[in-house]
């Protein structure tokens, strides 16, 4: 059983008329990578921000490690570390000096370990308006860090950034869970939660319409899974319906073939290739991508 | 403490790095100095009698009412605020720490135009010295508790210079800083009596300078300590408004 680190129970947050989450629960296990997906306006922010101590919920009751968000402000810093959406630091502030602020106001001595880990040079005279966007988020993520947290909310910690600033985002991500951290990770990139996240909950319009793996969540939907086979001899062309497979496309000497039962298809159609005499040269099988269930559910909730 | 006084140290550093700071705090307080002492001291010689009190009125009133707003507003939009706050940074402190910081670099200009006036412009020294101290404490701290109070109340950076120079114009014109207040028209006097800037120049010249002066120092003293409490009071109301919402 694992102990049960981050919890959100009936969380509900209104701007004047408008339910911007409306009642959502989840629960985060310790060392769990939990993602959270939804498309602009789905109310992921405001919920890490009742989360995270920033905004006073309408109803219901949060947990961080035992500590209520809204009532234990200065514990919850203790274990929670916090990588904003949208935040900053002074123009004129090094970010040895940033690191050295935090630390201070968490009675410990300068992390620059945290600093040489992320790669920001810990003696530079540069500025943070000097830094780059990969280089500032970098930063962020060490200063969340600082004060050695058991949970670490980072909300949308590769936006701007560029392929070589997002790989390196990703690893040290991996790095955290390694360490056992929990990590709750708000973002916009599919590849991204499903590459990272052991869970993920989809948002939409304040709700959560979906929880579950990112295995489970794809499997769940209704798009199928596509099989494109080469042979030698084309014996599957012009391909047909099989009894497991219906016959989608060819292009060149590939046809493709959609499915739900993908061991029986892929089986009934090595046996079609067997039985004519001829042999596979290429078989690929892709099933539905998170992305393809994400505007499913996206498309489904505007219906 | 140790948090309180590290954050401050890096805050008065920030302060010189930041160009807007320095110009406010620094260069056009101590231009203004050594270009208009020199005139007023050559046309108007009575002017040397409390120019050592003028001008750190200028440059006081210049610091924290344009200097201070701007950079809290720009903390506020930037997100430093919520920053700081996500990484256990109280908001009080960092406000705390800001003023303190413009304390300590007015305090600094002002002593360099303290020693240097009666050397360069043969400016009078004050025949109270204490006195001269105490006033300026009060001034400093009615003004940024107003640079303060500006800086937390207003919602852009554009509104913030507005108010700021709603202040800060008045201040040079009406405060007896550039010419005696008993000059001016009755009503702008009036008007010049809610200024700090009029009752430290008021102050100053009888209980630093010994000379006669409109307004009881006593008042006078009162005034500006009265409308530090007032600004730091609602920009503190202002400010816990503002993190509710």
């Amino acid at each position: 059983m694992v102990e049960t680190v981050v919890s959100v129970q009936g969380l509900i947050k209104r701007y004047g008329e408008i339910a911007a989450v409306n009642s959502i629960s989840f629960e985060v296990g310790k060392g769990e990578v939990f993602g959270l997906l939804g498309p602009n306006g789905a109310g992921k922010t405001t919920a890490l921000e009742c989360l995270e101590g920033m905004r006073r919920p309408d109803g219901g009751a949060l947990s961080v490690c035992g500590r209520n968000p809204q009532q234990d402000g200065k514990r919850l810093r203790q274990v929670l570390g916090v990588q904003l959406q949208a935040s900053s630091l002074p123009d004129g502030i090094r970010p040895a000096e940033a690191m050295k602020l935090i630390c201070a106001w968490h009675g410990l001595q300068p992390r620059d370990d945290l600093l040489n880990r992320f790669g920001i040079d810990v003696q530079g005279k540069k500025h943070y308006s000097e830094m780059s966007t990969g280089q500032k988020r970098r930063l962020h993520l060490a200063l969340a860090l600082a004060s050695n947290p058991s949970v670490i909310i980072l909300d949308e910690p590769t936006a701007g950034l560029d392929v070589q600033g997002r790989a390196q985002l990703h690893d040290a991500i991996r790095e955290l869970k390694a360490e056992g951290v929990t990590i709750v990770l708000a973002t916009h990139d599919m590849a991204e939660a499903e590459s990272l996240c052991d869970r993920i909950a989809i948002i939409i319009r304040g709700s959560i319409a979906v929880t579950g793996t990112p295995a489970q969540i794809t499997s769940a939907g209704h798009a199928e899974t596509r099989i494109t086979i080469c042979t030698k001899g084309n014996s599957l062309l012009p391909g047909k319906d099989m009894f497991n497979a219906r016959f989608l496309s060819q292009s060149d000497n590939y046809g493709l073939w959609l499915c739900r039962d993908t061991a029986a298809a892929v089986m009934e159609l090595l046996q079609e290739v067997q039985q004519s005499g001829d042999s596979v040269e290429d078989l690929r099988v892709e099933r539905p991508s998170l992305e393809e269930r994400f505007l499913e559910l996206v498309e489904g909730g505007r219906k | 403490m140790n948090a309180f006084l590290n954050h401050l140290w890096i805050q008065f550093k920030m302060d010189i790095r930041e160009k807007g700071t320095l110009l406010t705090y620094y260069l056009v307080p101590l231009v203004f100095y050594l270009v208009i002492g020199a005139v007023f001291s050559s046309v108007n010689p009575a002017s040397k009698q409390t120019m050592a009190a003028a001008m750190p009125i200028f440059a006081i009133t210049m610091g924290a009412v344009l200097g201070m707003p701007v950079p809290i507003v720009k903390m506020r939009e930037a997100g430093v605020l919520r920053a700081y706050r996500v990484s256990g940074i109280p908001g009080w402190a960092v406000l705390l720490i800001h003023s303190l910081s413009a304390f300590l670099h007015l305090m600094v200009v002002t002593v360099i135009i303290f020693v240097t006036a009666p050397l360069l412009y043969g400016a009078n020294i004050p025949q109270n010295i204490a006195a001269y101290f105490l006033i300026l404490l009060i001034l400093l701290f009615a003004n940024i508790a107003l640079g303060l109070l500006i800086g937390v109340s207003a919602r852009s950076q554009s509104i913030a210079t507005i108010l700021s120079q709603a202040v800060f114009l008045p201040t040079v014109m009406l405060g007896g800083i550039m010419f005696p207040a008993s000059m001016l028209p009755e009503p702008l006097r009036i008007i010049g009596y809610v200024l700090p800037s009029t009752h430290a120049m008021q102050a100053f010249s009888s209980l630093a300078y010994g000379l006669p002066s409109d307004i009881s120092a006593a008042i006078s003293l009162s005034v500006m300590a009265g409308i530090g409490v007032l600004a730091s009071g609602l920009a503190v109301v202002r400010y816990r408004t503002s993190m509710k919402s």
